[in-house]
């Protein structure tokens, strides 16, 4: 992962390795591509790649890859693409008009942003952009139109608020905001009528919003992670004891009153206690 | 030739009264004599086009200035009629166009009755008075129908119009329409049955309301339904040729069947028929339990490691950069051991 030394002679035998997996695709017709750890730094080591018009399937994760380009769109058939730990800093515009794809997964990346109408997918189901450099300014306005969203991965990014129209997201189960910024939660998670599984350790919330109390985070299907927040004492207090005991205790009216004293009275905000300067993601090489 | 002088000063111009020049040009007309320029139309003092002219009150008239004078209109084209003459209901016609208001039938020589200010043949007044008074129309004949009608096609009609499909009987009005099979909807696919027929061809019973299904059957669980009728257990919601899930003798909606009984695999979000991978607070059917990371297939055996409750396997997890590795493993010591099941 380090910047080790810098070698010019082209790295022949694991390029073969990526053109081998897509020539024995195509022998077999096979709609599935495991590309993954194979040395990749570029979709051009990959000839034929972007007309395998008929798969569904490509997992291109532990590569080097930079560039996505934009020819990836005309993959119509594809549902999961995988592009988890690359170098990727920007995805192209057209990725958000693949009709059929459920799940991308761009964690463990370098991206500062997402491109223009990135809402614009018709099917996404799962998203996770773990792990790159983003924050509230990155997502592009129509970022909350992707109704379709089961399950959305923003763990280990750059956010300090979440805009309140995370509300949209009507089908959301899974929600992770661990290891950001995050100062506050918008209330309207507090709505999200199927929300399961909500993440929220390590940032540097102080309060919940009561609404929070709404969801069903009490079932044996439901969790709610929120440790390492400089959480005020009650709340601390009660999650000494457990999970289970702060959620009942956000659901009281003496949480609620003491909720809107907190916000009203509220102070500078608790400092950015995430050290990210070794994650990898910040070698971007364009800034 | 004294003669002749002679006749010439007998004569005279019907219009102008006066004689004849040996040398004019004398016009015969019906045994009356005129100078050229005075045969002429009484209206527009024009010759006759052709010599074609009308007569009306002793006075002559060019074809147009006949028509514009004295032609009546057609009540109905606007056009004149010359020849025949219909004159009916305060105006006009060509007999052409003088005709019932509901079938179109030329009334000129059958004769009309005017009814509510249109004119109407016998047959048609007959079936409206019928309407009027709450009796059926036979849409083939336009007679009343006295009887029970026959409703095919959306229309009604005598029964003995039609023989059944299958017998060749003479129907009645108890004849079945049977509508044709899933995916026609048209009409014009339909056909008649006499009700033997009907009740020998086995049509199908609807599970839930009991009457015969006579369009799209669906066939689930053992029995025939009405489209509209296949429900969820659950919430009732009808299918309508949604995928449905059966357990135990009941038909579930995704959603439902999911809440009462299932689990959808995390990825394919479907609901798991077969073995069914519990971990991490999620379920992966056969096809799909696997490394979030890489896609790497897993068994029941595969040990893997957490990261926000997404498995992955040993080879990602060694692959994590080390200052990640020692995030997770500080969040996996803090958190309270009992969830994974791996
Ligand atoms: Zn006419
Ligand atoms: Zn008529
Ligand atoms: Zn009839
Ligand atoms: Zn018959
Ligand atoms: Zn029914
Ligand atoms: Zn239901
Ligand atoms: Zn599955
Ligand atoms: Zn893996």
């Amino acid at each position: 992962m380090e910047n080790g030394p810098v070698s010019c002679l082209p790295t022949t035998p694991k390029m073969s390795k990526a053109k081998k997996v897509i020539e024995e695709a195509l022998e077999n017709q096979n709609p599935e591509l495991d590309l993954a750890d194979k040395g990749v730094v570029s979709f051009e080591e990959m000839p034929g790649l972007i007309d395998m018009h008929n798969i569904t399937r490509i997992t291109l994760s532990h590569n080097k890859i930079q560039k996505v380009p934009p020819g990836i769109a005309n993959l119509t058939q594809l549902e999961m693409l995988n592009l988890f730990n690359n170098h990727i800093e920007e995805l192209p515009v057209s990725l958000s008009s693949m009709p059929k794809l459920r799940i991308l997964n761009v964690g463990m990346n370098r991206l500062d942003s997402l491109p223009r109408g990135f809402g614009a997918f018709a099917v996404l189901e799962v998203l996770d952009l773990t792990y790159n450099n983003l924050s509230e300014t990155s997502l592009p306005g129509n970022f909350f139109m992707l109704e379709t969203l089961r399950a959305l991965y923003l763990g280990d990014n750059d956010f300090e608020t979440i805009p309140p129209e995370i509300g949209q997201l009507k089908n959301l189960q899974i929600l992770v905001l661990r290891e950001n910024d995050l100062i506050d939660i918008p209330k309207e998670i507090g709505y999200l009528p199927r929300l399961r599984e909500l993440h929220i350790q390590a940032n540097r919330l102080t309060v919940l919003p009561p609404e929070l109390g709404n969801l069903d985070l009490f079932g044996n299907k439901s969790v709610l992670r929120m440790d390492f927040n400089p959480w005020v004492a009650p709340i601390a207090d009660q999650l000494q004891v457990g999970v289970s005991h702060v959620i009942d205790y956000i659901r009281s009216e003496t949480y609620r009153y003491l909720h809107n004293r907190h916000i009203a009275a509220r102070g500078p905000p608790p400092p950015k206690l995430n050290d990210k300067t070794r994650k990898i993601s910040r070698n971007r090489q364009y800034s | 030739m004294p003669g002749v002088t002679m006749s010439f000063s007998n004569m005279s111009c019907s219009r102008c009264g006066d004689g004849f020049d040996p040398h004019d040009k004398i016009v015969n007309s019906q045994g009356e004599l005129w100078h050229p320029q005075c045969f002429v139309c009484s209206q527009c003092f024009r010759p006759f086009p052709d010599g074609l002219f009308y007569e009306f009150e002793g006075r002559k008239y060019c074809e147009h200035d006949f028509q514009v004078l004295f032609a009546p209109c057609c009540g109905k084209c606007g056009e004149f009629v010359i020849g025949r003459v219909i004159k009916a209901m305060s105006a006009s016609w060509h007999p052409a166009c003088f005709c019932c208001a509901v079938c179109n039938k030329e009334l000129a020589d059958r004769g009309f009755v005017r009814n509510r200010n249109r004119a109407l043949c016998h047959e048609c007044n007959a079936a409206d008075k019928a309407v009027l008074s709450g009796r059926h129309i036979c849409f083939k004949c336009h007679g009343v129908i006295d009887d029970k009608p026959l409703r095919f096609r959306g229309e009604v009609y005598h029964g003995y119009h039609f023989n059944c499909t299958a017998c060749g009987v003479e129907l009645n009005s108890d004849a079945r329409e049977l509508k044709h099979r899933s995916g026609y909807t048209a009409n014009e696919m339909n056909e008649l049955y006499c009700l033997r027929c009907h009740d020998k061809m086995g049509i199908p019973i609807c599970g839930a309301c009991r009457r015969p299904i006579e369009e799209r059957v669906v066939t689930a669980l053992g029995k025939h339904w009405h489209v509209e009728h296949f429900v969820c257990a659950k919430c009732e919601k009808p299918f309508l040729g949604h995928r449905h899930y059966e357990r135990k003798g009941l038909a579930y909606c995704e959603t439902h069947y999911h809440q009462l009984f299932g689990n959808l695999c995390f990825v394919c979000n479907q609901v798991i028929g077969g073995d069914v991978f519990t971990a991490l607070n999620k379920a992966w059917c056969v096809h799909h339990f696997a490394c979030s990371f890489c896609d790497q297939k897993m068994t029941q055996k595969t040990k893997f490691y957490e990261c926000d409750l997404k498995p992955a396997c040993k080879k990602c997890y060694e692959k994590f950069p080390s200052e990640f590795r020692r995030r997770l493993r500080k969040a996996y010591d803090n958190t309270p051991k009992k969830s994974t099941s791996a």
